[in-house]
């Protein structure tokens, strides 16, 4: 029985590699982390915001816990390097998200990179931000079959009412 | 985006190993491959001196169409017998998995009517958000006097000739000099 895994194999591992090592992996996201908590919302590449994607929404789940709370006090001074923005953490961002159960980010893809390399770049950010959006929500026109018959039913049920 | 990464893998060891188990072979110090005859890759005539030898020393005992360090060099190098036709490469290069995929998820874009893909936002409209976005952050530096004063209060961003509502008691006010774009609805 194989009790070692071979190299170059990689099946079920979760976490991307960045960097030049573990530890390098952890400050990049940490830096990104940071710079969402101050911005609300930036642009970088895609693999980077879909990993820092989770420890963001940790980070605000251990905001959330107050901050009179040890853990979470330590969390947010690890993971934010600037250390004004462990008041808006506390502040502003946790009353933000305290109706919400989780998913407090939204992450877009945006066209490619315009340097030589093409990356595949993605926006990233909380929602609630005081920006403008970056999508416009549509409703389907009024036009569509689907729609005009609802609006005859609303008709109908208004006229049976009345009458 | 390059990615170094340093892999402990056991592949150079590999290496070091075949390089040794070859050495050995070489020497004839491994009988138990061949069942202990002679190792085939022994000359079969004994040269002594340099194997690549000019012409002119030799003298004329060895014919000229004897092609040099074959005794010594076993490793025979792959080479194409014949030229492949243009039919032959034809098929190879027009074959479908080489050719460019064609994308079919090219849309137009509602707002603006540029392309789109359909999974990616708009370019034009990503464009237009973004310099807005940056004339907000301008303000709000100008706003905060210093690199690192994040406000602990949430901002609400105003435009030429709106007032702040009951919802937006204790929050920061941003004032943009101008007319309120038609895609940032006020809520």
């Amino acid at each position: 029985m194989r009790l070692s895994v071979a190299a170059a194999i990689s099946h079920g591992r979760v976490y991307r590699r960045f960097g030049l090592s573990p530890r390098s992996r952890l400050d990049l996201l940490r830096n990104l982390v940071t710079a969402l908590v101050r911005h609300e919302r930036i642009e970088t590449p895609w693999a980077r915001a879909d990993e820092m994607r989770g420890y963001a929404e940790r980070l605000i789940d251990y905001a959330k816990r107050g901050d009179k709370d040890e853990r979470a006090m330590r969390m947010a001074d690890f993971w934010l390097t600037e250390k004004d923005l462990i008041h808006k953490l506390f502040k502003v961002l946790a009353p933000r998200f305290q109706p919400h159960p989780g998913s407090y980010t939204r992450m877009l893809q945006i066209p490619n990179r315009d340097g030589l390399d093409r990356a595949k770049m993605a926006v990233i950010e909380l929602k609630g931000n005081p920006l403008p959006p970056l999508v416009r929500p549509r409703r389907d026109s009024d036009k569509t079959l689907l729609n005009q018959l609802l609006k005859g039913y609303r008709q109908d049920a208004q006229r049976a009412a009345a009458a | 985006m390059a990615v170094l990464v340093l892999l402990r893998s056991p592949l150079p060891r590999l290496g070091v190993l075949l390089q040794r188990c070859w050495g050995r072979l070489e020497r004839g110090l491994w009988p138990g491959v061949f069942g202990g005859q002679n190792p085939p890759w022994g000359p079969a005539v004994a040269v002594q001196g340099p194997v690549l030898v000019p012409q002119g020393i030799n003298g004329a005992g060895e014919s000229s169409a004897e092609p040099p360090s074959l005794l010594e060099s076993v490793v025979w190098m792959a080479a194409p017998k014949q030229r492949r036709t243009i039919e032959v490469n034809r098929c190879r290069r027009r074959h479908p998995t080489k050719l460019i995929e064609i994308k079919r998820n090219i849309d137009v874009c509602p707002e603006c009517g540029n392309l789109k893909q359909k999974h990616v936002l708009c370019g034009y409209c990503y464009a237009k958000v973004k310099e807005e976005t940056r004339l907000i952050r301008m303000e709000i530096y100008k706003k905060k006097g210093g690199p690192f004063n994040a406000p602990a209060v949430e901002t609400v961003v105003l435009y030429e000739g709106e007032k702040p509502t009951e919802k937006d008691e204790g929050k920061q006010i941003i004032e943009r000099a101008r007319k309120r774009p038609s895609w940032f609805v006020q809520n």
